[in-house]
């Protein structure tokens, strides 16, 4: 064969597949008191899958928000295929051939697939819809992925894995060059991320580049390109994925110095007084088994959708058990609502303060008084005033909860001391066990450590603390053991004082499907 | 690599989709098992009360059945319209009772009656408006923002004439014009078949096509099942929620019309409590309030259903508060059905 034309051909060929389509230069933005992006670059190749990496909170989301036009940003410079947007609406953006493929999925689930693909650009007749031209289009589309859907069926009779296919059909329908996937494997079963890595391998050969957020690390290598890595809203380093070892990419996302200010209080480790065996609550608790000890604060670590807060949910009886068993000081609780287990002394402090933890509309008498009504009302169900106001004071006094007077609305008071009344409200209980889902979530460094000393606090009166948290240094500064979790399972135990974040990482991603090469598979 | 295996199962499917036809062609439309389901209700509570009253199976009464049954139908098209948004439209009573007292008061005023029908019907499709953009573009709660119109759109009908019914609607223009009037919207019949009903149908052919056919039909489906998916693929949600408050708004309009020719005046109570019925004859029919789905044949049956059992149970001679009691406990029963059906049979599975 002429050798100048094959040479030719290639160099013509590289020229399309690797140059820059997007391209991001010193992207600066705030929200109110935090700064999520600070002078990140970021560039996308065509043809390229770039893995996007980072801890939770470490801006990803945010600079691909800005990419599809979500958020606008505060200053820097924007370019998708050479041209310079300095105002990119949702719009823009999907005009330009960006399209995000929602971790949570965005679909009419009462239409069919056809009709949730031509959604807002319906092909008209002089009358009425094209129905078979729109059914014929999504097919071609549908059959190009290979998948195997009809575009007849409703959207919401589809598992997700095939919601998912629809919604990059769509993308491709629309022209999309530039697709962002944003932890896309996260629902799906190993045989069905075979399937998606197929399809990004196809869509990367007719010369789409694709951004790729996930927390796998392992399935990055059955994918990846390169990769950028993101820490506390800053770049932090690119490169071909090829070049860098596991620990390399873990030690960048992770980075910080490890030794922060945590008040750690030493404690004589007393006996056991809880005990969850073999507990099953749904695809995200399966199997989980540990022991809680007196004067104990045991951590519980893992990436987001591990299954931790699943956990507290299900002991607290929020969510039904399929089975298992829970233990309280030697004997077994029936927990079946949330107030069976207010009653037995297991309390738990969630998550989302202000949408679980309290009532925003309540003063922060009513909302100290409110699980403890059965105590202060008399046998009419009136409230005695004289103990409610007791119970208060002695709440408010015990947390040092800084407040100008217990009338004012709950959500005056700061994230740290809003804290401190939903974990008031069990104090009058004599709880045994108190579970901390995320505490820290949202409140600056001088509540966090109030939030710390809270805990020390109710280890050193002998009470046992579980402890949820994302943030890993702070685990490892509190806690005196460590238990991480991935996809529902438990999948170690660490001595919090002994151990690194390159070993919690590792267990928090130690993901039970192993992920089926697709280059070997049919 | 990949390449190879596209189209693999193509040519079978499109085959096999353009041949099947037919029942089960139609079978497979969304919402069409519950309309059907409501179909078969009316035939079993149809032939129910004509076993106890053979009078029911009359031509006589079967005219009058489709007559007032068409009066539920338009409402309830209305209804069905707002609530596939997953919104609910309060007013729809009011403005009929608005529409009948405007029409009548202007005639009795000697404005002739297309005259009078077009100021009506512009009165009546402001207070859709003024519901659309409540609720599509302020978002209030269609709760609140359609029971605020419907007390000014019951005063409205209340001061038009002073606080009084009307007189007789031809006491001006005259007799004849009066008749024909009542005639074309009421006691009048073409091809046998009382013109309300025609009207009635006319108008559900029109407002079925619009449903399921067009962009907007689509559109409205598609905000009721996922609002923000819905504004993210670029639908206008305010303007296509403005045009369900003005379908809802003219179909009142025109049942305003009828119970003015009905009763040949204006009745400041016209239209009473309306806008439950509407929700009951879709909800009947299958319609979801919670939105995203239903078919207008559906409410069809669920008017039917509701008129049925109204004329059956008079005929029966069942006093009015057994009649409210019948009424009432099936609708409840028809959502209850379609929120066990829907979590599949919720109280077995839960395990």
């Amino acid at each position: 064969m002429d050798l100048e034309r094959v040479t030719g051909l290639i160099a013509e060929e590289s020229k399309g597949m690797n140059e820059v389509i997007v391209s991001m230069q010193h992207i600066n933005k705030s929200f109110p008191g935090v700064k999520a992006l600070d002078d990140v670059s970021f560039e996308l190749r065509s043809g390229e899958v770039m893995a996007l990496l980072g801890e939770n909170g470490a801006g990803k989301s945010t600079l691909m928000k800005i990419l599809s036009g979500v958020y606008t940003r505060d200053s820097g410079e924007l370019y998708i295929f050479g041209k310079e947007y300095a105002d990119l609406s949702p719009r823009l953006a999907r005009e330009a051939g960006v399209a995000i493929i929602h971790q949570e999925l965005n679909m009419c689930r009462h239409l069919s697939v056809a009709e949730n693909m031509f959604l807002g650009r319906e092909l008209r007749g002089r009358l009425s819809l094209r129905n078979a031209d729109m059914e014929r289009e999504a097919r071609k589309y549908l059959d190009e992925l290979g998948v195997d859907i009809s575009p007849r069926q409703t959207v919401g009779d589809l598992p997700v894995s095939k919601q998912q296919m629809i919604e990059i059909a769509k993308a491709l329908s629309v022209n999309a060059r530039i697709l962002i996937m944003d932890e896309p494997t996260s629902a799906l079963t190993s045989r069905e991320i075979d399937d998606l890595f197929k399809i990004i391998r196809q869509l990367k050969a007719q010369g789409c580049g694709i951004v790729y957020i996930s927390h796998r690390l392992e399935e990055l290598s059955h994918i990846a390109d390169r990769v950028t890595i993101m820490r506390d809203g800053q770049y932090i380093t690119e490169g071909n994925f090829s070049d860098f070892t596991m620990d390399e990419i873990i030690q960048n996302m992770v980075g910080r110095e490890i030794k922060e200010k945590f008040p750690r209080v030493s404690c004589k480790k007393g006996r056991k007084v809880f005990e969850v065996k073999h507990l099953n609550a749904g695809r995200m608790v399966r199997d989980v088994s540990f022991d809680l000890y007196e004067g104990e604060i045991v951590g519980f670590a893992g990436l987001m959708g591990a299954g931790r807060t699943e956990t507290t949910r299900a002991i607290f009886g929020i969510d039904p058990k399929e089975s298992g068993e829970i233990i309280l000081n030697g004997e077994s609780l029936s927990i079946n609502k949330p107030m069976d287990s207010i009653k037995a002394g297991v309390v738990l402090a969630p998550e989302d303060r202000k949408k679980d933890g309290l009532c925003t509309k309540l003063s922060v008498r009513q909302n100290l008084a409110l699980p403890n009504l059965d105590i202060i009302c008399n046998k009419a169900g009136v409230v005695r005033s004289g103990e409610e106001k007791e119970l208060c004071d002695k709440a408010i006094a015990d947390l040092r909860i800084k407040l100008p007077d217990t009338e004012v609305n709950v959500d005056t008071l700061s994230g740290g001391n809003q804290q401190k009344v939903v974990v008031g409200k069990w104090l009058a209980r004599n709880s045994k066990v108190v579970i901390f889902d995320e505490p820290t979530r949202g409140i600056d460094v001088g509540a966090k450590v109030e939030i710390y000393n809270l805990m020390n606090n109710l280890k050193e009166q002998g009470i046992a603390v579980m402890f949820v948290s994302s943030e890993m240094p702070e685990v490892m500064g509190i806690a005196d053991r460590i238990i991480v979790m991935c996809d529902g399972r438990i999948t170690g135990e660490l001595d919090a004082k002994a151990t690194s974040q390159n070993e919690i990482l590792k267990l928090a991603t130690a993901f039970e499907n192993k992920i089926i090469s697709a280059d070997d598979g049919k | 690599m990949t390449g190879d295996k596209r189209g693999v199962f193509t040519p079978a499917g499109r085959c096999e989709m353009n041949n099947r036809k037919g029942i089960k062609r139609i079978l497979a439309i969304r919402g069409m098992g519950a309309a059907i389901t409501a179909f078969a209700g009316l035939i079993v509570i149809y032939v129910a009360f004509g076993i106890l009253n053979p009078k029911v199976f009359s031509g006589q009464n079967i005219l009058n059945l489709l007559r007032s049954m068409s009066k539920y139908l338009l409402i309830g098209i209305g209804q069905s319209y707002v609530m596939i948004t997953g919104n609910i439209d309060l007013s729809i009573g009011s403005v009929v009772g608005m529409s009948a007292m405007l029409t009548a008061t202007l005639m009795t005023l000697g404005v002739p009656p297309l005259v009078a029908m077009l100021i009506s019907l512009c009165c009546g499709l402001m207070i859709g408006v003024i519901n659309g953009f409540l609720v599509g573009k302020f978002r209030l709660p269609p709760f609140i923002a359609t029971l605020g119109t419907m007390f000014v759109a019951r005063g409205i009908g209340y001061m038009v004439n002073g606080n009084r019914n009307t007189d007789n609607i031809g006491i001006k223009l005259g007799k004849e014009v009066g008749d024909r009037f009542q005639d074309f919207f009421y006691y009048g019949k073409t091809a046998g078949i009382y013109n309300t009903f025609w009207i009635a149908l006319v108008i559900f052919i029109a407002l079925f096509f619009l449903l399921s056919k067009t962009r907007t039909g689509r559109h409205i489906y598609a905000i009721g099942s996922n609002v923000d998916a819905a504004r993210l693929s670029g639908v206008d949600v305010v303007a296509t929620t403005i045009k369900t408050y003005l379908v809802s708004a003219f179909c009142s309009v025109v049942v305003g019309f009828i119970l003015c020719a009905q009763a040949g005046m204006g009745n400041m109570e016209a239209g009473n409590t309306y806008e439950m019925y509407a929700v009951a004859a879709g909800v009947i029919g299958g319609v979801s309030p919670l939105g995203g789905s239903g078919l207008l044949l559906g409410t069809f049956a669920g008017a039917a259903v509701w008129q049925t059992l109204e004329n059956g149970l008079n005929m029966v001679g069942a006093q009015v508060g057994i009649q409210r009691i019948v009424i009432g406990v099936i609708v409840v029963f028809a959502v209850l059905a379609d929120a066990v059906l829907r979590t599949g049979n919720g109280l077995k599975k839960s395990k």
